[in-house]
C-alpha cells in the first residue's frame, strides 16, 4: 500500500510538469476573438502567443531609442529603423545582430541619417531609408554604398513651400518608389526609378454626409472657417507584395476601411468579405469600440504586413491588436493588446512577418516583440494558403482540425462544404454553408440537390399529374351528367 | 353578433374596397373583433417569416425574434395609428368613428395575411438566382394593403384623394408626438417613483 502511494507522487509531479507549458500557452496576455456572421464577439484560441523579445540591450548595441519601422527583407535579415539613434541595425534571420549602418559615403564625404522614419529592402539587397529629418530617401547598395537620393520633388501639384518629409519607404520590383511623407493628404507619392516625382497614388477621396453638407450651408462664411476642414486622411503604412501591389494602410474614424490594395495605377482592388450581416464587411479591425476614455474610438491602424497568399496583418495602435484578414476579405484571427505584461505593447508602431512568426515593433519600449503561431494560427494559415493556391481538396483536413478547436470558425464550414459540393453531396454540403453562414455556395447547393430530386422523382411526379388530370374530367363529367338527370327531374 | 358573414366581408373588402368600406361605415358590416384577429394573424405570420424563411432570402438572426414582442408590438403601432389618425380627423372632419379606422386598418392588412405564410413556404424551394418571385408576392402584397389603408381612411371618412394623404401624414406627425408625450410621462412617473422611494428610503433609515 505503502509502495504504491511512493510511486504515486512523482507521478503526479509529473503529470502536473507536463500541464505547465500548456496552461501557460493557453493563458495569454490579451484577448484573442473574432467576429461571426451577425457581428457578434466570439472567443477563440490563441492564434499566435509571446515568444520573447528583442531589444537593443541585449544584443549589446544601447537601447533602441523611439524606432519607428522594422522590415524583414527576402534573406531572413531584420532591418529596424532604429529612429532616435539615427541608425540602421541589421539582424540575421536568427535575430543575432550582423551589423549596424549609421553612415555611408555621399560624394567623397561622410554622411549620416538624421531621425530615419521608414525602412525597406528590395529583394536584391538595395536599402531603401526614409531619411526624415534631412529630408530625402537614401537608396544604398548592398555593401553600404550610396546608390541614390531622392529629394526635393518637383511638381506643378506641390505647393511652392512644400517640405519633402518621408516617413515610410517601399519600392516594387522595377524601381518605381512610393512613399508616405509628413502633412501630405493627397495620397502616396511615386517615384519612377530615377527618383524623379510622377504623382499622387491611391487618393482617398473626402466624403461629407449631407447633415453636413446642410450644416455647412445653413453657417455663415465666418463660422466656416472656424469649422474643421474636411481633409482626405493620412496613410500610415505600407508593403508590397512581389507582384507589385502597394498595401497601404490609413487612419479611418469611422471604422470601415484602414487598409487598400492599390494596383500599379493607383487604385484600390482590395476585396471585401460578403458574407456578412451588412452585406459588405468593415476592413479596418475592430467593429466595436468605447467613445470616450482609455482605449476609445475605431481602431487606429499605423502599419500592415503582406504575408503571402493573399493574408494580410494589420496592426491598430490603439489597443494594441493585430488583426489578419485573408484575400477575400475574412477576417482569420485577431490577438494583442496594450499593457505592461510581456507579449503586450506600450506603443506598437510597426509590424512584419517572417514564416509563421510575427514581430511588432514597440517605439516606447524600444524592443521588437515576436510572437509564434499556435497550432490553431498555423492550421489556419495553411489552410488559407492551400486554398489561395486552388487546392481545396486538402485544405479540408485542415479545415476539420481547426473546427476541432473552434467550432464556430465559419470559414472553416464554408471550405469543408466547397469539397462536399464538389464531391456531389449537395445535401451536407447545404448544411456546412448554411453553418458557414455562405448563401452564394448554398444556393448552388441547393439548386444540385432539387435537380436531383426531381430527376429520381420525375417518372412519379408526371404520373400523379396525368391521374389528377383524368380524375378531374370524370369529376366534372359525372357532375355533368347528375345536373342533367336532375334537370330532367324537374 | 358575430356570424360567417362577418369573417366573409374582409375578403369581400380586399375585392371592393370603396364599396366594402362604405358599408363597413354605413350598415355596420364590420367587426372590431375580426380586425384584432387580423392583426394578431398577420403578427404571427410575420414573426413566421422572419424566423422560417429559407436560409437564402432570410437575413434575420433567428436568435433576434421574439414573436411575442412582435406582436404585441404591431398591436401597438396599429392602435397608435388609429388613434392619431382619429384625433387629426375629428378635427378635420372626418365621418369615421374610431373603430371604423381600427376596422380599416385591420382589414387591409388581409392581403400580407394571405401572402407571408405561403412566401414563407415559396422561399424553401428558391435558389438564390430566383429569389425575385418571393419579394415580388412580399412587395405586391404591401402595395395592396397600403392602397387598402389609403381607400380605407378615404371611404369611411368621405375625404378627397389628397385630404386623405394630407390627414395620414399629419397622423404620422401626431404619432411622433403621442409616442414623444409617453415618453414624458414614463419619464416623469419615474421621478415621482424615486421620489417616494427615496422619501421612504429616508424615514425607514430615521425611525
Amino acid at each position: 500500500m505503502k509502495r504504491i502511494k511512493i510511486w504515486l507522487i512523482p507521478a503526479i509531479i509529473l503529470m502536473l510538469l507536463d500541464c505547465v507549458p500548456v496552461l501557460a500557452a493557453s493563458s495569454v496576455p490579451y484577448h484573442t476573438y473574432n467576429y461571426d456572421y451577425w457581428e457578434n464577439i466570439y472567443y477563440t484560441p490563441a492564434a499566435y502567443i509571446p515568444s520573447g523579445n528583442i531589444s537593443g540591450v541585449n544584443i549589446g548595441i544601447g537601447m533602441f531609442s523611439n524606432p519607428q519601422d522594422i522590415f524583414v527583407a527576402e534573406d531572413g535579415n531584420v532591418y529596424v529603423a532604429d529612429t532616435g539613434n539615427n541608425r540602421i541595425v541589421v539582424f540575421d534571420s536568427n535575430m543575432r545582430l550582423k551589423r549596424i549602418i549609421d553612415s555611408f559615403e555621399n560624394e567623397g564625404k561622410e554622411d549620416t541619417f538624421s531621425s530615419p522614419h521608414g525602412v525597406f529592402v528590395t529583394a536584391d539587397n538595395k536599402l531603401y531609408v526614409a531619411d526624415t529629418s534631412n529630408l530625402r530617401v537614401v537608396v544604398l547598395n548592398e555593401d553600404g554604398s550610396l546608390l541614390k537620393l531622392i529629394s526635393n520633388p518637383t511638381s506643378e501639384v506641390l505647393a511652392s513651400d512644400f517640405v519633402f518629409s518621408p516617413l515610410k519607404v517601399v519600392a516594387d520590383y522595377s524601381g518605381r518608389v512610393y512613399v508616405i511623407a509628413k502633412n501630405i493628404f493627397q495620397g502616396i507619392m511615386a517615384f519612377d526609378d530615377n527618383g524623379n516625382f510622377t504623382g499622387f497614388t491611391g487618393t482617398i477621396n473626402v466624403t461629407i454626409s449631407t447633415y453636413e453638407k446642410i450644416w455647412r450651408r445653413l453657417s455663415t462664411k465666418r463660422q466656416r472657417e472656424k469649422q474643421i476642414q474636411f481633409i482626405p486622411t493620412e496613410f500610415t503604412g505600407l508593403d508590397i507584395d512581389a507582384d507589385g501591389f502597394v498595401y497601404a494602410t490609413n487612419i479611418d474614424s469611422n471604422g470601415r476601411q484602414s487598409v487598400r490594395k492599390l494596383n500599379p495605377k493607383g487604385q484600390d482592388v482590395i476585396k471585401k468579405a460578403a458574407r456578412n450581416v451588412r452585406g459588405e464587411a468593415s476592413l479596418s479591425g475592430d467593429l466595436f469600440w468605447r467613445l470616450q476614455g482609455d482605449y476609445s474610438g475605431a481602431s487606429r491602424i499605423v502599419d500592415v504586413v503582406y504575408r503571402g497568399y493573399g493574408i494580410y496583418s494589420i496592426l491598430d495602435t490603439t489597443r494594441g491588436r493585430i488583426f489578419t484578414y485573408d484575400d477575400e476579405g475574412n477576417l482569420l484571427y485577431i490577438f494583442g493588446g496594450r499593457g505592461s505584461q510581456e507579449g503586450t505593447f506600450k506603443n506598437p508602431v510597426a509590424i512584419e512577418a517572417v514564416d509563421d512568426k510575427i514581430l511588432v515593433l514597440d517605439a516606447y519600449r524600444g524592443e521588437i516583440m515576436t510572437f509564434t503561431a499556435t497550432r490553431y494560427g498555423s492550421l489556419i494559415n495553411r489552410a488559407v494558403c492551400l486554398r489561395y493556391e486552388g487546392d481545396e481538396a486538402s485544405a479540408v483536413e485542415l479545415w476539420k482540425q481547426v473546427l476541432e478547436l473552434d467550432s464556430n470558425f465559419e470559414l472553416a464550414y464554408v471550405g469543408i462544404g466547397k469539397s462536399l459540393l464538389a464531391s456531389g453531396d449537395n445535401k451536407k454540403a447545404m448544411e456546412y454553408f448554411k453553418l458557414g453562414m455562405d448563401r452564394e455556395y448554398y444556393s448552388i447547393a441547393y439548386k444540385r440537390y432539387r435537380d436531383d430530386i426531381l430527376e429520381d422523382n420525375l417518372g412519379y411526379i408526371l404520373t400523379a399529374i396525368v391521374v389528377l388530370t383524368i380524375l378531374k374530367i370524370v369529376v366534372s363529367q359525372a357532375r355533368k351528367a347528375n345536373a342533367g338527370k336532375a334537370e330532367r327531374r324537374l | 353578433m358575430i356570424n360567417k358573414e362577418k369573417f366573409k366581408y374582409p375578403f369581400y373588402v380586399m375585392v371592393h374596397p370603396f364599396d366594402g368600406f362604405y358599408e363597413i361605415r354605413h350598415r355596420g358590416k364590420g367587426s372590431v373583433f375580426v380586425a384584432l384577429l387580423l392583426v394578431l394573424l398577420f403578427g404571427l405570420s410575420f414573426s413566421i417569416n422572419r424566423r422560417y424563411a429559407s436560409f437564402v432570402v432570410n437575413y434575420v438572426n433567428p436568435l433576434s425574434v421574439d414573436s411575442r414582442a412582435e406582436i404585441a408590438g404591431i398591436f401597438f403601432a396599429v392602435l397608435l395609428l388609429a388613434v392619431s389618425n382619429w384625433s387629426i380627423t375629428c378635427l378635420m372632419e372626418g365621418e369615421g368613428r374610431f373603430k371604423d379606422i381600427l376596422t380599416v386598418i385591420g382589414y387591409s392588412l388581409l392581403p400580407m395575411v394571405l401572402t407571408l405564410i405561403p412566401a414563407t413556404i415559396l422561399s424553401w424551394f428558391v435558389a438564390s438566382s430566383e429569389e425575385g418571385l418571393y419579394y415580388l408576392i412580399i412587395t405586391i402584397a404591401t402595395i395592396f394593403t397600403v392602397i387598402l389603408v389609403v381607400i380605407g381612411i378615404m371611404t369611411i371618412h368621405n375625404y378627397t384623394f389628397g385630404k386623405t394623404i394630407a390627414t395620414l401624414f399629419l397622423s404620422f406627425i401626431a404619432l411622433l408626438i403621442i409616442i414623444f408625450i409617453i415618453l414624458l410621462l414614463i419619464y416623469l412617473l419615474q421621478q415621482v417613483f424615486m421620489f417616494f422611494q427615496s422619501l421612504y428610503t429616508e424615514v425607514i433609515l430615521k425611525i
